[in-house]
């Protein structure tokens, strides 16, 4: 799958072509650990320094992405990258077998699963902020959650999605993107349990 | 895949995500001194980017390919690969190392290690590195002892 999609310049506010693909291979791996991990890293110190900012790190920050290589060969396992000219701009790694639904109404049945997704950098406000350094591009974070959305919905998950959010990212999925916050994990350091249903994946694809 | 194209939804969508985190899966208590690095060390790689053009450089001629030859059939940029064989200190796209690998039949991470991407915790590679890089001369015809150091040395890449 590699199709043309719009995401937003941050400078000039004007949507520009990307693509979205599912063939994520090795260099792209290599690329995130490269050229992502330095400016992250300085943003993580920039923003432990900030007062009021508790530092939670998330875990896929201590990847060692060249061993995630076997994974793109697992069949429950789908990579998702998104490119501006040719440069990473996002990836998410999406899963249909390891976990299930645990809303009421839909508890036990087989969804999509993030287990991640992260724009590069230079495109998420917050860090580029504590930097003092511009946004490059917008709504990659957003393209992707889109993706997953969408891979439920054409193979047969009706738009069932599930995650667990990190702290900092509740608000984008219970307030923003519509999911139902279903509870804490204590098996997955109390992070909240995040669902979509199939009526709430429709209402977020139609942006209402 | 049916994306949404209209202009409203994108613009409201990325908003929203400006104003947060989108991280999920899983946190750590700290940054780990040696993850931090990672970012920044890679041992003697001097010796090791001087293995890697020279073996792009042997491996060439091994084969008669002009630079713009190399390119074509890996599918590279040319531009790319005249930096790398002119100036060490250039760092290539990961993208243009794996097409390199495939095209010279090579393990893609050791080339990936060799060329500066990525950092080598094999002693043995940097030890073989150091030893063909100091064997290997850029000179235009490949010399027999060049050629006996690049089969070595490519075995060395292969076996491992």
């Amino acid at each position: 799958m590699r199709e043309t999609i719009q995401i937003i310049d941050a400078q000039t506010g004007a949507p520009v072509d990307a693509e979205i693909f599912d063939e994520v291979a090795l260099p792209h791996f290599i690329e995130t650990q490269a050229e992502w991990r330095p400016v992250i890293l300085a943003a993580a110190r920039a923003l432990s320094q900030q007062p009021n900012q508790g530092l939670l790190i998330p875990r896929h920050f201590h990847w060692d992405w060249t061993r995630k290589e076997a994974e793109l060969k697992l069949l429950a396992v789908k990579f998702y990258g998104l490119a501006h000219a040719g440069k990473l701009q996002g990836i998410m790694k999406v899963e249909t077998v390891a976990h299930s639904c645990r809303l009421p109404e839909q508890q036990g049945k087989p969804l999509v699963y993030i287990d991640y997704i992260e724009s590069a950098p230079w495109n998420i406000k917050k860090l580029m902020g504590a930097l003092g350094q511009p946004q490059r591009f917008r709504a990659v974070g957003t393209r992707l959650f889109e993706a997953a959305v969408l891979q439920s919905q054409e193979e047969g998950f009706r738009g069932r999605l599930g995650l667990h959010s990190l702290p900092g990212s509740e608000g984008f999925y219970i307030n923003e993107s519509g999911m139902t916050p279903v509870g804490r994990d204590p098996h997955k350091e109390n992070l909240l349990w995040c669902e979509f249903t199939r009526e709430q994946a429709e209402k977020y694809l139609a942006g209402e | 895949m049916k994306f949404n194209k209209d202009r409203n939804w994108l613009t409201k969508r990325a908003e929203q995500e400006d104003r947060h985190f989108i991280s999920v899966g899983g946190l750590i208590s700290r940054i780990d001194p040696e993850w931090q690095a990672d970012v920044s060390s890679v041992p003697n790689v001097e010796a090791t980017k001087t293995a890697f053009v020279r073996l792009l450089q042997l491996a060439r001629r091994e084969r008669r390919l002009s630079l713009e030859q190399l390119a074509q059939k890996s599918d590279v940029d040319l531009g790319e690969l005249v930096k790398i064989e002119s100036d060490e200190s250039f760092k290539p796209t990961p993208r243009t190392i794996h097409q390199l690998a495939e095209f010279l039949k090579l393990p893609a991470k050791k080339l990936m290690a060799l060329a500066g991407l990525l950092k080598i915790k094999d002693f043995g590679l940097q030890q073989a590195s150091v030893r063909f890089a100091a064997r290997s001369e850029p000179v235009e015809d490949v010399s027999p002892e060049e050629h006996a150091a690049f089969e070595e040395y490519v075995k060395f890449l292969n076996e491992q």
